[in-house]
């Protein structure tokens, strides 16, 4: 089952390098979907059924952990696994995310992170 | 100079050497004995945080290495915009900016770390004439130059780097 994919992140070239990395999974990835705050992410989820979302906590307008606030408090949202893809380093902050059910990676990273996140998030085997 | 300042360039040190080859793949080189780049043609990002101290990174990167800085990054082998080149350099002193404050500060520190932004020439000479640094780290890049430069507005309790000496 190919995996669809919202990223959200405020940089252009972030959402590119995860893309990027993404592709290098060896993962079966399906339609992927972008958007630049967690306003336009909140949006995306409206329009488009994904399996994972992908966020960064630090963007304008709405940051990754108010989006993922309010994505835990919709029935329609609440259950999809979440990847945070952050340079924070705060263990409050990361704990607070951990909480809401969110893994977390640590820029800079490699696709393997990705993947291996990925996989446990979704539950998936080795060759999946 | 005194061992605080000395840790703190060498944390710069460590964390842009990481992030410059995982992210950009390139490797970089030490060069503590040049002086500082000529800011005029290079192209100089910035980022401000605060927190337990604030202050602000800038990031200078020689203007023909920001081609291939972009091109890495988004691993792409044809031409990038001049927006895609602001954008990864923007991108990198980001990722710098937030790996270097919880491993001067501790990870128990909560830092917010502004949106990057490109200086206009003017600006950064503003800056640099303004005040002294808390410390710099000056490294070669395969076809250029690359300086970090950390400057605080208010260290506070716990916090003890003070400025650089200015170099003769």
């Amino acid at each position: 089952m190919a995996i669809n994919i919202l990223i959200v992140d405020d940089s252009a070239v972030m959402r590119a390098m995860i893309l990027k990395s993404l592709r290098m999974t060896g993962l079966d990835i399906g339609e992927t979907y972008q958007a630049g705050n967690g306003q336009e992410g909140l949006e995306a989820l409206n329009d488009n059924w994904v399996d994972m979302v992908i966020v960064d906590i630090n963007m304008p307008v709405m940051n990754g952990e108010e989006m993922i606030g309010q994505m835990r408090e919709n029935p329609a949202t609440a259950d999809i696994p979440i990847v945070v893809i952050s340079t924070e380093g705060s263990e409050a902050r990361l704990e607070r995310l951990r909480e809401k059910g969110a893994a977390f990676i640590h820029k800079p990273f490699t696709p393997e992170t990705i993947r291996d996140t990925m996989r446990t998030m979704l539950h998936l085997e080795e060759n999946d | 100079m005194t061992d605080q300042i000395a840790e703190a360039k060498e944390t710069i040190y460590q964390v842009a050497e990481d992030v410059l080859e995982k992210l950009a793949f390139l490797f970089s080189f030490r060069e503590e004995e040049r002086g500082p780049m000529d800011y005029g043609s290079a192209v100089v990002a910035s980022v401000s945080f605060t927190g337990q101290f604030k202050g602000r990174l800038l990031m200078a990167v020689s203007s023909e290495m920001l081609p291939e800085l972009a091109a890495n990054m988004l691993g792409i082998e044809e031409e990038t915009s001049p927006e895609e080149q602001r954008d990864a350099l923007k991108e990198l002193i980001n990722v710098i900016c937030g790996n270097l404050l919880p491993e001067i500060a501790g990870r128990k520190q909560l830092f917010n770390v502004n949106t990057p932004r490109i200086l206009p020439s003017g600006e950064i000479e503003a800056i640099i004439s303004d005040k002294n640094p808390a410390a710099t780290a000056k490294l070669a890049l395969e076809e250029g130059q690359c300086d970090l430069i950390l400057y605080l507005d208010d260290a506070g309790p716990g916090v003890s780097l003070e400025p650089e000496t200015p170099e003769p």
